[in-house]
């Protein structure tokens, strides 16, 4: 069955993890926090060296979603690490929301004192626009 | 004036409603001996409805519908409401689900789930706008008037602040009046 925020919260890595979970709780969408890891790279030994766990998976769409609130410029590496899963697991659907997305999606929600908020507790700057 | 909150034109009043004449004469078409229901989302079809209803010169008839919207509500964890149903039965009817604008897709989604526990022999949608960057839920769109970029529009129905619903056209809404600021 899958986890919502009525069923008892997971630890989420981040607030804004915390607040998609509770727009899809909202809208009576099913989801699970960070179910599956799927190995990306082995070293010569066979040993996984490097995996991705998507943040989210909702069952009913069957789709994944990862969250990244990181400024555009350092979202390089996890980029690499979508782009090898899909070459590796070709049948797993997985959308990437950026920063930029999940503020559009705060402002859309009128929402912005969310960020607000949460861009003071992590030191940075003003709002960018989406 | 709303006009100077605008940022850019991305549709004009003429493309609109030229549009909207062609969705309005292919649904005449395809629902000539059908008698559907259009059922609109309250606040922001409601323009796009009367034009394209205006446009359909055949007999059907027209429901609204409100849901609550995520942001409005204020809960914390709340669950999506209707805030106003259906005024008449759509059991073995035709229906035609009438959107200003599809995003996520996470409303129509509930939407669409709640429409079919009401027996329609049909649903289908028409939206003005397509927003297809962040979707989240699969929607099959029947009728499409744009598919358009990741911006923050407004006009022809659409809000920010119950404001620019007004406009005649599908405008960009300048950051600065949200608040923001240009990126580093």
């Amino acid at each position: 069955m899958a986890a919502t925020l009525n069923q008892g919260s997971p630890r989420f890595a981040h607030q804004s993890e915390a607040e998609l979970a509770r727009i899809l709780d909202f809208y009576g969408v099913a989801w699970r926090y960070e179910p599956d890891i799927f190995p990306i790279s082995w070293n010569a030994d066979g040993a996984v060296v490097e995996s991705f766990a998507p943040d989210f998976y909702l069952p009913e769409i069957d789709i994944y979603l990862e969250l990244t609130t990181l400024k555009q410029a350092l979202v390089r590496k996890k980029n690499r690490k979508l782009r090898w899963l899909r070459q590796l697991y070709p049948e797993v659907r997985v959308k990437l929301f950026y920063a930029r997305d999940f503020r559009a999606l705060m402002l859309k929600y009128g929402r912005l004192d969310f960020l607000a908020d949460v861009a003071a507790m992590n030191g940075n700057g003003p709002l960018n626009r989406p | 004036m709303i006009d100077a909150d605008v940022e850019e034109v991305l549709l004009s009043g003429e493309q609109v409603q030229a549009r909207v004449a062609e969705l309005g004469a292919q649904l005449a078409a395809d629902y000539a001996e059908r008698d559907p229901v259009l059922v609109s989302v309250l606040k922001g079809s409601i323009v796009f409805l009367a034009d394209l209803v205006r446009a359909m010169p055949i007999p059907l008839s027209i429901d609204l519908m409100e849901v609550s919207s995520y942001g409005a509500s204020t809960e914390s964890s709340g669950q999506v409401r209707i805030l106003k149903d259906l005024s008449t039965p759509i059991a073995g009817r035709d229906v035609i689900v009438v959107e200003d604008i599809i995003d996520t897709g996470l409303t129509l989604n509930y939407l669409l789930r709640y429409l079919a526990d009401k027996g329609p022999a049909s649903v289908r949608i028409v939206c003005l706008l397509d927003k297809p960057a962040r979707r989240l839920a699969p929607i099959e769109i029947d009728y499409r008037g744009f598919t358009i970029a990741d911006r923050f529009v407004i006009g022809y129905g659409l809000d920010y602040g119950e404001r620019y619903r007004n406009l005649p056209y599908i405008g960009v809404l300048r950051p600065s009046v949200y608040g923001a600021v240009a990126p580093e």
